[in-house]
Parts: C-alpha cells; sequence; structure tokens
C-alpha cells in the first residue's frame, strides 16, 4: 500500500520518485524545514539527466537555487548550478564573465522581477512617451539575449514581470499608460512577443504565479528587506515548481497520457447502477456543472495532444453508454484506449500501455476513488497519481498545479496525435482480418518521405530526439541549436522519415544522424517512435541513408548502439541489418559494421518512397 | 493556528539541521551545531512564521543557545 508518512517520519516518497511535500498542495514551510533530508533522498534515484543551468539573478538567488534544484530533482534532472553574483545578471551576459562563459550552460534561467525595471515611464507621461520607454527596457534585455544565444547557445528560460505590492495611484494604475502596473504589463506582453518569435527562449510567466499565490503571499517584505530575496519562500517554491516543469519540457519528460476512471470522475453517480440518462452531468445543478468543466478541462488536453484513455470498473456496454447522456461534452472518438472490466486497474493501465505503445512512465491516472488510486500508486510507481480527492471541482485544479503535461511548443503533429493513435487502433482491427502479416502491410499503402533535414521540420526533429528512448540506438540528445547546426553541416547526413498510409498520416517518426568520417559513415542516432513499429519504416530509412552515402561516396557505414535502460529492443538491429559486430569501447559503446554491398538492392517490401511532401491534416 | 510546542518546535529544528528526530535538548549553543547557517536561518525564519511569530536575522544574531530561538520564536515554555 502507499506509505504512511507522520510528522517525524524520514520517509518522503510516495510515488513515481516524487517525494509528497514537492506535491500539490504545496506547504512552503515544510519543503523549507526538510530540504537537507528531500535533497539526499532524491539524490539516490539512478538515471538521473545531468543539466547545466545558470542562474542570473536580479535578487537574491540562493533560495531560488536550493528550491529548484529539489524540483528538478523530483523531476529526474540533476543539475548543476552556476549562479551570478547578486544583481549582476545584465553584468554577466555584457561583459563576459569568463566563470559563466565557461561553465557552458544547458539552460540560462534569468531571474529578474519588477524590481529590476531601470525607469519607470514618469506621471502624465503621454503613451508615445511610455512606448519609448518600453522600447528602451525591450533593448537592455533583448541585447542578453541575443548575447546568451549566439555566444552561450543555451535555452533561456526568463521571468516575466510580477506587479509590486503597492499601487500608489491606486486603481487608475490599470487604465492610465504611464503608471508602474501598465507598464509591467506592456513589458510582458512584449517579451510574450519576443518568445513567439525566437526559438528555445520560454517565458516563466510570474505575473500568473503571483496571481496563483496571492500578491501580498508573493512579496515577503521581511525577505526582501533581510535578504534581498524578491520573493517569499512561498513565492520562491511556486517559482521552483514552475522553472522545474519548464525544463522538465526541454528535455521532452512531460506525460502524454491521461488514464480516466469513469463514474464520479467523468460524471456524477455510477453508470452500472444509475442508467446513463441519470448520470450527473450538466448545467441543471452545482456538481453536474463541475462534473461538465472538468469534461472541458479533459476535452482541451485532449485538443492538445494529450492521449485519453479509459480504465474503467464497469462492463464496458454500460461505460460506453455514459457517452451518450446528451450533456457529455467528451465523446467515445476522444479516447485513444478504452478498458473496462471487473480486473485490477494496475493491470489494465498495463495494458493500455501496451496497446498505445507508450511508456508507464508517461501516463497519469485520476481516479476519484482513494483505494484505486492507492493501488495503482504502489503497483505501478512510475505512473503519475495525483491526489485528486473525490471532490470534482478541484480535479482540473490537482492537474493544472501538478504541471504534467507542460509543453515548450506546440505543433502540427500535436494536434493530430489523437487521431494518429485511433487510427492505430483501426490499423489493429484492420490487421487481424489478415492471415499473412505481408499481405497486411501491402495493403496498407504506406508512402514515407524520406529526405535530409529541413527548417520547417526542426522543431518536431529535436522534440522525438530528446523524447524517443525504447526503439533508440544511442539515446544522444541534440539541443535545437545542435539540431540547426548539424542540419547546415556538410559533415553530416541527415535524414527525417514521415510516414503515411490508408488509414492517415503518422507524421514525422523517425530520425538519423551519420557523421562522415573520410568514406565511413558512423551513426549518431538513429531512432524511430513506436507508434510505427513493425510497419517496416527501419528498412525504408536504411535504403535511403544507403542511397545518400553512395552519392557521397561512402563505402562503409558504422552503426552505433549503447545499450541503456530502455533501448533493448534494437539491441539486434544492426545485427538483423548484416552488420557485423565490431569492438565496444567505454561506456558500452558497441560498434557495427557495415561495406556497402554493390550493387545495393532496396530492401522496402512495403513503403512507397516519395520525394513530394505528403499532405498534410493542415493541407490536405 | 494553536501555538507550537517545545517539542514540535525542537523536532522541527532537528529536521531542518539535518539531525535525527529528537537529537535537540534546548539548550545547545547555536555555535556547535553543524549546519547552523543562512540555510537553517531562512527556515527558522519560515518556521517562527508558522507559529505567528516574525522574527529578523537580527533577533537570530542576538541568540546564542537554541533556548533563545524558541524565546524569539514565542514557543511555549513548558512541555504538556
Amino acid at each position: 500500500m502507499a506509505s504512511e508518512t507522520n510528522t517525524s517520519s524520514q520517509t518522503n516518497t510516495s510515488q513515481a520518485g516524487v517525494p509528497k511535500a514537492l506535491r500539490f498542495p504545496i506547504a512552503a514551510a515544510e519543503i523549507f524545514r526538510k530540504r537537507q533530508s528531500l535533497k539526499k533522498e532524491l539524490l539516490e534515484q539512478t538515471n538521473l539527466l545531468p543539466s547545466r543551468i545558470a542562474i542570473l539573478g536580479g535578487s537574491t538567488t540562493v533560495e531560488v537555487k536550493g528550491m529548484l534544484e529539489l524540483f528538478l530533482l523530483a523531476q529526474g534532472i540533476r543539475p548543476t548550478f552556476y549562479e551570478s553574483g547578486y544583481n549582476r545578471y545584465s553584468e554577466d551576459v555584457l561583459f563576459e564573465n569568463p566563470d559563466l562563459w565557461n561553465f557552458k550552460p544547458d539552460i540560462v534561467f534569468i531571474h529578474t522581477t519588477w524590481h529590476n525595471v531601470s525607469q519607470f515611464p514618469d506621471l502624465l507621461q503621454t503613451e508615445a512617451e511610455v512606448e519609448d520607454r518600453v522600447r528602451h527596457e525591450m533593448g537592455r534585455f533583448e541585447s542578453l539575449w541575443e548575447k546568451i544565444h549566439t555566444k552561450l547557445g543555451a535555452v533561456i528560460i526568463q521571468n516575466n514581470f510580477d506587479l509590486p505590492h503597492v499601487r500608489p495611484l491606486g486603481n487608475l494604475e490599470a487604465s492610465q499608460s504611464f503608471t508602474r502596473v501598465n507598464f509591467l504589463l506592456r513589458m510582458n506582453t512584449e517579451f510574450a512577443k519576443y518568445a513567439r518569435n525566437h526559438s528555445r527562449f520560454l517565458i516563466n510567466d510570474i505575473l500568473y504565479l503571483s496571481a496563483q499565490v496571492g500578491l501580498d503571499a508573493w512579496h515577503g517584505r521581511t525577505y526582501w528587506y533581510n535578504f534581498h530575496m524578491a520573493l517569499s519562500p512561498a513565492g520562491t517554491v511556486s517559482l521552483a515548481q514552475n522553472v522545474a516543469a519548464i525544463a522538465k519540457s526541454i528535455y521532452g519528460r512531460s506525460k502524454k497520457c491521461l488514464v480516466l476512471d469513469l463514474d464520479n470522475t467523468l460524471w456524477g453517480g455510477v453508470v452500472g447502477d444509475d442508467g446513463a440518462q441519470n448520470l450527473v452531468l450538466g448545467r441543471d445543478n452545482p456538481v453536474g456543472e463541475a462534473f461538465l468543466d472538468f469534461q472541458r478541462y479533459v476535452k482541451d488536453l485532449q485538443r492538445r495532444g494529450i492521449i485519453l484513455a479509459v480504465c474503467s470498473k464497469n462492463d464496458i456496454e454500460n461505460a460506453k453508454e455514459g457517452f451518450s447522456h446528451p450533456d457529455s461534452l467528451l465523446k467515445l472518438e476522444d479516447f485513444s484506449a478504452f478498458v473496462a472490466n471487473w480486473n485490477p486497474k494496475p493491470d489494465n493501465i498495463r495494458q493500455i500501455a501496451a496497446e498505445l505503445n507508450i511508456g508507464l512512465d508517461s501516463m497519469v491516472f485520476v481516479d476519484d476513488n482513494p483505494a484505486e488510486r492507492a493501488l495503482v500508486a504502489a503497483q505501478l510507481p512510475e505512473v503519475a497519481v495525483p491526489e485528486v480527492g473525490s471532490t470534482v471541482s478541484r480535479f482540473a485544479e490537482v492537474l493544472d498545479h501538478e504541471k504534467y503535461f507542460e509543453v515548450d511548443k506546440l505543433v502540427q503533429d500535436d494536434l493530430n496525435r489523437s487521431a494518429y493513435y485511433n487510427s492505430n487502433a483501426e490499423r489493429s482491427a484492420y490487421q487481424a482480418g489478415f492471415q499473412d502479416y505481408g499481405e497486411f502491410l501491402a495493403s496498407l499503402e504506406m508512402s514515407a518521405e524520406i529526405a535530409a533535414f529541413s527548417p520547417v521540420y526542426l522543431e518536431r526533429i529535436t522534440q522525438l530526439i530528446n523524447k524517443t528512448n525504447q526503439f533508440n540506438l544511442t539515446t544522444t540528445r541534440y539541443t535545437g541549436a545542435e539540431v540547426e547546426a548539424i542540419s547546415k553541416s556538410p559533415g553530416y547526413i541527415t535524414l527525417y522519415g514521415r510516414l503515411a498510409d490508408r488509414f492517415g498520416d503518422n507524421g514525422l517518426v523517425s530520425v538519423l544522424i551519420g557523421r562522415v568520417v573520410q568514406e565511413t559513415l558512423e551513426l549518431d542516432l538513429w531512432l524511430m517512435s513506436c507508434r510505427v513499429l513493425n510497419r517496416e519504416m527501419e528498412l525504408a530509412m536504411f535504403d535511403a541513408l544507403v542511397e545518400q552515402s553512395q552519392v557521397r561516396g561512402i563505402r562503409k557505414i558504422v552503426g552505433v548502439y549503447i545499450p541503456s535502460k530502455k533501448n533493448s529492443m534494437v539491441a539486434g538491429h544492426y545485427a538483423g541489418f548484416g552488420f557485423t559486430r565490431g569492438s565496444v569501447s567505454s561506456g558500452n559503446r558497441e560498434l557495427w559494421h557495415y561495406d556497402i554491398a554493390q550493387p545495393y538492392s532496396a530492401r522496402t517490401r512495403f513503403i512507397r518512397r516519395t520525394t513530394e511532401a505528403l499532405p498534410t491534416a493542415a493541407n490536405s | 493556528m494553536p501555538k507550537m510546542t517545545r517539542e514540535e518546535f525542537l523536532l522541527q529544528m532537528d529536521e531542518i539541521l539535518g539531525l535525527r528526530a529528537k537529537t535537540l535538548r534546548g539548550d545547545e549553543e547555536l555555535g556547535e551545531l553543524e549546519n547552523w547557517d543562512s540555510t537553517a536561518l531562512i527556515s527558522l525564519i519560515v518556521l517562527a512564521e508558522t507559529n505567528g511569530a516574525q522574527i529578523s536575522p537580527d533577533q537570530v544574531v542576538s541568540c546564542t543557545t537554541v533556548a533563545d530561538l524558541l524565546r524569539i520564536a514565542q514557543v511555549e515554555d513548558s512541555s504538556s
């Protein structure tokens, strides 16, 4: 069963590697008190992803660093920090502080707040004069960001501005252009615009966080005057949790799938007993309205690319009936997996993961029943199980505050994700009708677009590189900047692959990066999305790779396999292609050799290669 | 919110200082405590806040023993 914690116990972890104290609802006093034991416990995790993070502060950052470390560790990221001198965020960058430069950060977090505005407008200045001030202040920040991008190549996480704790002009501050409140909101609009127009630049929305925490609680006056901490401990904890969520999204570690119970989770009542028409759902009463709003929140998640699954203790026909309620916003087709039976939920969730070909660690399970939650949490520690309670009006808030689904970019492929998974279900059903697997593959009428990296796909390519764990020969991660550099470099052969079939478009699903070393090509990266396993897509990628290699005069391809906890499925990948095993160097780097056959006969059997772009949902 | 008892405060100080539960008795010299640093100071201020006491670093600097801290944090003296 889930571990009990008592106030003096040293056991902090509940499940999924995130200690109870760091999960919603977060109590800053508790985290500050337990920080030593929390850090010790979190450092015992294995397979932590190292990350170099520079904190450039406009105020005291030592507590920000301490709290950020805890929340990052809870996300499986082990940070090494650089901390600027007090309020030296600007000087460190402009004067290229060698300590910062030599630190080579992956992420630069700029911790500025309203205190760091160099000059607010004067009273009764015109709108044009205020805009001049905005421009001037933006220029100051832009020169920092540009320098960080071009010289350090790091991803930037930049605080926008919070609002001051007092308003000398009272409510007028909201409407007049020369006020502090208006100026800060104008700056935030400009910061947002910069974020939209620049990659590897993310806003840490402290305007929102401070609203959530409450301005009075956010600004700790004692802490400002005694320590020049811009935020109270409660504010610091809220900020640290948010920045850790952003960092998690940069590394592609956010959750992908929401698994939902039905009775008293998506509607009020028990559909098997009450019948679908008697479920509490709809605007005519408070509880029904709350369920409807939760359905709306879930639907909004699905719309932006989160996969939905049902895991319910019900006869399946009754479970499905519930969605025929006239007020049900969610429909059966919104779910990519639907399991309803009387088996234990942990078994069903494992089944869902297998069906969808996703890891347990990418799933979030929501159930109003604490016993079900405890059972899943105990038996499937990789699944995130938020303590949603049993009051539906709080479910969305808990999910929201845990930030499971944080994303650093939204691309068209995300919006189509449900459709991909749903059409996979169609494919599975279709496949069941075939005796011969080859016949099935042929009948899919697959076509693939395989070409060198192009600018329009770089974001999706980077996303795949950082998220794919199973069909990934080396698990080498590249930042967006590195991917872009590789795409432009003549020292590399790059390939992406998109796959479509009669059921729909799977999107961009495979990435290959080979490094040219005279007449040899060394494959630094070969990965493929699990949603297209067993379609022979890898054969098509290999044919394209050989073609490109021959054009470049390459005679030998060297495959690299670095075993990891998650990629055992590709241990025999190169053997399957007829590579011969070579040496194993330090760090378990297996080298496999292939002399390109003369002549080379293409291996692809069922996939037609196209050179034109495949039609996408947007342009078909 | 009810005030903290002496026992509760000492247990929480144990946690702040990374000590095993029930290590602190309340008469220790602050200078002898490992981990009594600026990080612990902030945690102490937060702890006192939960007890309804606003303390400042200046006040803490004038303390020499754990008992002094109990006093400025407005923790009850008797244990019951």
